[in-house]
């Protein structure tokens, strides 16, 4: 600026002319508003500030214009005083670049407002950091006073500060970055409250940490993270993130988003316990933070956080003395992380005791029960809909997955206990074998006197129990009260039959009460039914509606006589009908408070049962069609009651009816159908299902679901088929991820060994064992003719092993015979005068051969290797699943006339040889493949079980033998190993014939240290032979001395050099083993 | 000590003196008795097939008796106890009309000179002493071989002459041929179980005999035995037979076999001397049937929910 000569106010609008119109404009609107607030001293200072902005370069005239507009905006805000500050701000930005200055002026009136004046050279200063002459610098500069406006009004002035100093790193890296940041900056901030000064101090020390590239993902994750902490945790979060920036860890942002996901799903007051925890964990190890919350709503689901802290104790302690355990168990992915948790947790889980349940529950019912999650069921989407309750549909006895509600294990295992008798006893005494001819224990009978309701259409009744509902107009409140009348039978009757859980069983009863309604607050038809339920509860000292007194009593007599030993099924239909008659006629209204009285109903007072023909009449009218009653107009819609707890759903009809289908299914398969259910008839039946319509307001449209869900249950709809041989689902479950579960039929769980952490992964690994498809018994005879002579050699070795069974043993004191020789020698002792001895006898021992084998066989790719040409193994298998499955594809593409001999040729003819052999020794053997991909996809080929017999199918599948996919040994050894203690012999081999080491997709830690799969297979054979089976292996791999060391340590193994050695070698070897 | 009476405290029998004095308790699931005298009378060899300890033997003792003639009953295991009387005189009659019967518990080292004879040392000769069965056939006994397919083959292929029309015992060994006595009835058992297929009864073998299954008998029924034979309460029978009941349901599905009357029977008999139930149940039924822990703990809530 020339501070020389300041221009007279006249001459500044002359020299304005210089520049475009517009200059002028500006300033002569802004003259005019000012000049009546300003001294001339200072007009003229301020015009010829504007004029000296304009005069700096060639483009500065529009930062002067900028300046003349907002003058008039930011004087009353900075007064005279401060105001040269701001304008002298512009100056020296106007000196670097116009177009800065022009930002800075064009924001003054909105950014002055929230600066001190003396912070405004310093705000300046902020901008002119940015500036370093290159067009994106200056880029920034200007977008940095856009967002000012903003950031101002949002941060701190040191924050502020702090934030530059964050951007000025980053531009460091890229501008573009930094751009994008500041944006962010500007929008993101004022939302985070009071939480900007330990983001910005977060984004600080990731701008310096490794992982800069995350600062842009972190504000989207920080503005979705911490409105879901409790608010004043929010500051220790973004500190924590900020101490595992600094440590170096890579995904902040993830962090950011599970670790606040994780903490939403527990409740806001463990908030701040968890994050002390994990401050403390942060000392120990920051790696392990991130799994630490993120296992924290599964871990609190089950313990509680005092009790969680005992679970992350331990969790430290291992983190200091074994790293890999420690973070394996924040992972929760150890053995050790699960069973601590399992001594510190109250809940009883339903996997921990589905064993157990499903023995006790076989017991009892004398018949197949499974057991199964409720989930299940509902997830079948046949008229079952609440997950949690206990159920069950007639073959499975459906429990809820978890059960907490009590402070002990020992009482929560006692509930599951009780809720599942009482389904059991659905079974047991008979719930579902209704019969509408059979006759009452202990009533007289009404269901044959009933007219007969006509059934559906031309055909028959479909269930008995169908047929019974349809008597009634009021199908819901017969359900209702039939299956409140049966549930109360089956508890009495289980209290009797077994007096051992009478006391836990009461104790249920007890808490059950807890959560019924008060009988007083329903309107009357609903008090009578809710009366009932308590009648059953064996609760009789009831508050009791005095205008229905004697209905109430009369709902006594019938719960009580259904309590009685003999009472059947049967007898609670009768009941039914008599209860229903009582409960339909009154009106469901509410009653006042006066007219209830407490009353013992525990005692006959009046009369026995109505005689015949007057009850008769009273039940008939109840049911006839024209007796559905109009609603009086104070009258409430009837509504259910609540289910009780511990008895869960009951759904007579339904259960019927799927039993009924799947008899028909098989009977169809057995070619003698009767009547086939339509699925238009079972459509219809459905909408007038009692069970349905009791649980569904709308049921038209889920009937179609539910028919079909249904007829797919009962078998009858064809199935999907099974998938064939060789084409596996494949599945994709991420490595990462928990331990898995086995719900298919003939799927087993398997832990996995992971030796950096020195502890089994549980559940980790899912065996689907499928049966070997059939292919021709060419492959055998021709393998036979090839080897014949072979053939007849291994036989004749195997012959002369067995008379060696034979032995005589001699000089024994009793035995079958005389040892002639010991005779004469103990007849010459005596008579020379010496004791003689008394062992003259001998006696063939039988040495008896009890042999049970396990052939496991690897079909993993890498064994369609030619033989001949000595390619590399499969060993360079791509490790991306994609690329994987190409490699595969091509591989399998191969011309399947093959001129070449592959190795699992030479492995099938020499199990053909073997098991000609073995069949002369009589020796119990199964054979078996696996192969597969990825941990929940190993699959395990029963070419023939153990307790098998020998047969042509066996002849057909060794054809069916063939390549598949990798080789995840571990579970394969595991799996064999269950397969061969389930039988009974002396010696148990479990012998693995493979081609390669071991490897699958995930088979290995972090893709890269393929020693994992050796130590998991090594601890696999080693469980093997510590449950007395000789494991042995035999590969072809030449390059297989260096990990068979490690796999096999403590355990026979025979590399072999020839690989067409193999069918001489096999048998041998096999002789030697168990011999 | 000098003056005292001596007092022989213990018996000493012939095999085929044996009689059981006292009737034993045997409560008829169905027609087996009324089969197992005719069979008798119409000299038809009988094979009991039935589970471990479902009254196998008791039926027979029980028969024995019913049919008024001394029961005799030796183990192989005590041929090196002292010698058991004198060689029996041919013409050996007991003054009641008695049928012996000689049970012999088979094993996988039971010979047939077990079972026929053999010749001992004594003095400058030799001395041939009978097996049981060969006293058995002598005397008119019923001969009970219990878990035939324990023994060795030998022996099953030396009672073929004995169980059809000839009735005839060879003794290769003395070179005499023995007809049976007229009483003489053959008697098997055999649990068709748990025998591998290795330890199967031999067809030529077993399409000798008649056989009469047995099972554990049903509740009701065993109620009154485990009471009678235990010496509980109505209730506690009740209760016992009600987890024999439940815990055969689990045959196949954990458990090999299921809980014989027997064991049943035992824990009734611990309960009866002041055992709390559970613990009774635990040692004599649990822990008897299996070592699986998990079956075990299953079978223990069973016994659980049936006895407080």
């Amino acid at each position: 600026m020339d501070k020389t000569a300041p221009l007279p106010l006249n001459l500044i609008l002359q020299e304005l002319h210089r520049y475009p119109p517009t200059v002028r404009e500006e300033y002569t609107r802004a003259l005019e508003e000012i000049a009546s607030t300003a001294s001339p001293k200072h007009l003229e200072w301020w015009a010829n500030h504007g004029l000296a902005i304009a005069q700096q370069t060639a483009r500065s005239w529009e930062a002067a214009a900028e300046f003349f507009r907002t003058s008039p905006v930011v004087l009353p805000i900075l007064s005279w005083e401060h105001f040269p500050l701001w304008a002298q701000g512009g100056y020296d930005l106007c000196q670097q670049s116009p177009a800065l200055a022009v930002a800075y002026f064009r924001v003054g009136p909105a950014c002055v407002p929230h600066l001190r004046p003396s912070r405004i050279p310093q705000w300046v200063g902020l901008g002119q950091r940015f500036y370093k002459g290159t067009w994106k610098s200056t880029a920034l500069a200007v977008r940095f006073f856009e967002a000012s406006p903003a950031l101002l009004a949002s941060l701190a002035f040191p924050d502020l500060e702090r934030f530059v100093a964050f951007l000025e790193r980053l531009t460091t890296r890229s501008y573009d970055l930094a751009t994008e940041c500041l944006a962010l900056g500007e929008e993101v901030f004022p939302k985070m409250g009071e939480h900007r000064e330990a983001f910005v101090a977060l984004l600080s020390a990731l701008s310096e940490s490794a992982s800069w590239r995350e600062v842009k993902a972190c504000f989207e994750s920080a503005a979705r993270a911490l409105p879901r902490l409790e608010k004043g945790q929010r500051t220790r979060f973004l500190r924590l993130a900020e101490y595992l920036a600094r440590s170096g860890y890579t995904s902040l942002s993830t962090f950011l988003v599970e670790a606040s996901e994780a903490l939403a799903q527990v409740d806001t007051s463990a908030h701040a316990t968890l994050l002390s925890m994990a401050e403390a964990l942060l000392a120990v190890s920051p790696e392990a933070l991130p799994d630490f919350l993120k296992s924290a709503p599964a871990v609190l689901e089950r313990i509680t956080l005092a009790q969680m802290e005992m679970w992350f104790a331990e969790g430290v302690r291992l983190l200091r003395s074994h790293r890999e355990a420690g973070l394996g168990y924040f992972r929760r992915e150890t053995s050790r992380s699960a069973q601590v948790l399992e001594a510190l947790s109250s809940a009883v889980e339903l996997a921990r005791v589905k064993d157990l349940m499903r023995l006790y529950c076989r017991a009892l019912a004398g018949s197949q029960v499974e057991i199964a999650s409720s989930q299940e069921l509902v997830q079948k989407g046949i008229g079952w809909v609440d997950k949690e309750k206990p159920t069950t549909e007639g073959s499975t006895v459906y429990l809820p997955p978890v059960v907490n509600r009590y402070p002990s294990k020992e009482q929560n295992f006692a509930w599951y206990k009780v809720v599942a008798t009482h389904q059991v006893a659905h079974l047991e005494f008979g719930s579902f074998a209704f019969s509408y001819q059979r006759p009452s224990a202990l009533f007289k009978d009404l269901r044959p006197r009933l007219a007969p309701a006509q059934p559906p259409g031309e055909g028959a009744w479909l269930t008995d129990m169908h047929r019974f509902f349809a008597l009634f107009p009021e199908k819901r409140l017969a359900l209702d009260i039939f299956t409140v009348l049966e549930d109360g039978r089956l508890d009495a009757r289980v209290q009797r039959e077994y007096a051992g859980i009478r006391s836990a069983y009461q104790r249920v009863q007890q808490d059950s009460l807890a959560e019924r309604p008060a009988l007083e607050d329903l309107p009357a038809r609903e008090a009578l039914v809710e009366l009932l339920v308590r009648l059953t509860l064996q609760r009789y000292r009831l508050p009791t509606p005095t205008p229905y007194l004697k209905e109430a009593r009369a709902l006594a007599r019938l719960a009580r006589l259904l309590a009685r030993p003999e009472a059947t099924v049967e007898d609670t239909a009768e009941a039914t009908l008599r209860a229903y008659a009582i409960i339909s006629r009154i009106p469901n209204q509410q009653l006042p408070q006066e007219q209830w009285q407490e009353q013992d109903l525990s005692q006959d007072q009046e009369e026995q049962e109505q005689q015949g023909d007057d009850l008769l009449q009273q039940v008939l009218q109840s049911v006839s069609p024209q007796q559905r009653r109009e609603q009086q107009a104070q009258e409430q819609p009837y509504q259910s009651p609540k289910d009780v707890d511990y008895r869960g759903e009951f759904k007579p009809e339904l259960v019927q009816l799927l039993a009924k289908l799947k008899q028909t299914g098989e009977q169809r398969q057995g070619q003698t159908s009767p009547a086939p259910i339509t699925r238009e008839l079972l459509e219809q039946l459905l909408r007038e299902s009692a069970d349905l319509e009791a649980e569904q307001g709308d049921i038209s449209q889920a009937v179609g679901m539910f028919a079909n869900n249904i007829m797919r249950e009962a078998g009858i709809a064809q199935p999907p088929p099974v998938p064939a041989f060789g084409q596996g689902p494949l599945v994709h479950i991420d490595d990462e991820g928990g331990p898995l579960e086995a719900t298919e039929p003939n799927t087993y769980l398997y832990d996995e060994w992971d030796f950096r952490a020195g502890d089994y992964k549980p559940r980790w690994c899912l065996v689907r064992e499928k049966p070997m498809a059939e292919g021709d018994t060419a492959f055998w005879e021709q393998t036979l003719q090839t080897y014949a002579s072979l053939v007849h050699q291994v036989r004749k070795q195997f012959e002369l092993a067995v008379p060696e069974a034979f032995r005589k043993i001699k000089r024994l004191k009793d035995g079958e015979e005389f040892d002639l020789d010991a005779v004469l020698e103990a007849m010459v002792d005596k008579r020379a005068g010496l004791t003689p001895s008394e062992k003259i006898y001998w006696r063939r021992n039988k040495v008896e051969r009890d042999v049970a084998v396990a052939f496991v066989l690897d079909m993993s790719a890498s064994t369609a290797e030619a033989i001949e040409e000595g390619k590399q193994d499969a060993w360079d298998a791509p490790d991306d699943p994609v690329e994987y499955m190409l490699w595969l594809r091509s591989r399998r593409g191969e011309p399947s006339r093959r001129t070449y001999k592959r190795i699992i040729d030479l492995e099938k003819e020499s199990l053909v040889i073997l098991i000609q052999a073995l069949q002369t020794l009589g020796d119990q053997y199964g054979i078996y493949g696996f192969s597969g991909y990825g941990r929940e996809n190993v699959e395990f080929y029963a070419i023939k079980d153990i307790t098998e017999p020998f047969s042509d199918a066996l002849k057909r599948r060794i054809d069916k033998i063939s390549p598949l996919h990798a080789t995840r040994m571990g579970p394969a050894i595991r799996h064999a190993t269950a397969k061969l203690e389930a039988v009974q012999a002396k010696t148990k081999v479990l012998f693995l014939l493979s081609d390669g080491r071991p490897q699958d997709r995930g088979y290995s830690r972090e893709g890269v240290e393929k020693e994992y799969a050796v130590h998991d297979t090594h601890k696999a054979l080693l469980e093997a032979k510590q449950k007395s089976i000789v494991p042995f292996c035999l590969t072809v791999d030449k390059n297989g001395h260096d990990y068979l060391k490690t796999m096999c340590a403590d355990i026979g193994y025979e590399v072999l050099a020839d690989i067409y050695s193999l069918p001489q070698r096999l048998p041998l070897l096999y002789r030697r083993l168990t011999v | 000590m000098p003056g005292t009476k001596r007092q022989t405290l213990y018996r000493e029998l012939r095999i085929e003196e044996y009689v059981v004095r006292d009737e034993p308790f045997y409560l008829p699931q169905g027609d087996e008795v009324q089969l197992f005298e005719t069979a008798y009378y119409q000299k038809i060899p009988v094979l009991l097939k039935g589970p471990t300890g479902c009254g196998k033997t008791r039926f027979v003792e029980y028969m024995a008796y019913r049919l008024s003639r001394p029961l005799v009953v030796v183990k192989p295991a005590e041929k090196d106890g002292p010698p058991v009387g004198e060689e029996p005189a041919e013409e050996d009659t007991p003054s009641r009309r008695s049928i012996p019967l000689v049970t012999v518990a088979c094993h996988e080292d039971l010979t047939a000179s077990d079972l026929v004879g053999r010749y001992l040392i004594e003095g400058e000769g030799t001395r041939w002493i009978d097996g049981p069965l060969t006293r058995a056939v002598r005397s008119g006994a019923i001969c009970y071989l219990d878990e035939i397919v324990e023994a060795r083959k030998d022996t099953t292929v030396l009672i073929h002459p004995l169980t059809d029309h000839r009735r005839i015992l060879p003794i290769e060994k003395r070179g005499i041929l023995l007809e049976a006595h007229d009483g003489f009835l053959l008697v098997i058992s055999y649990n068709p179980g748990y025998q591998s297929a290795l330890k199967d009864l031999k067809h030529s073998t077993r399409q000798r005999f008649i056989a009469i299954e047995f099972t554990y008998p049903p509740k009701e029924l065993e109620a009154k035995i485990i009471e009678h034979e235990a010496g509980v309460s109505p209730e506690v029978a009740w209760r016992l037979a009600k987890l024999g009941e439940k815990v055969r349901n689990l045959k196949e599905h954990g458990l090999q076999e299921g809980v014989s009357t027997r064991l049943l029977i035992y824990a009734g008999k611990l309960i009866a001397r002041g055992i709390p139930p559970r613990r009774a149940c635990q040692v004599a039924v649990v822990w008897a049937l299996t070592d699986d822990a998990p079956v075990q703990r299953s079978i223990e809530e069973v016994v659980a929910s049936i006895f407080e």
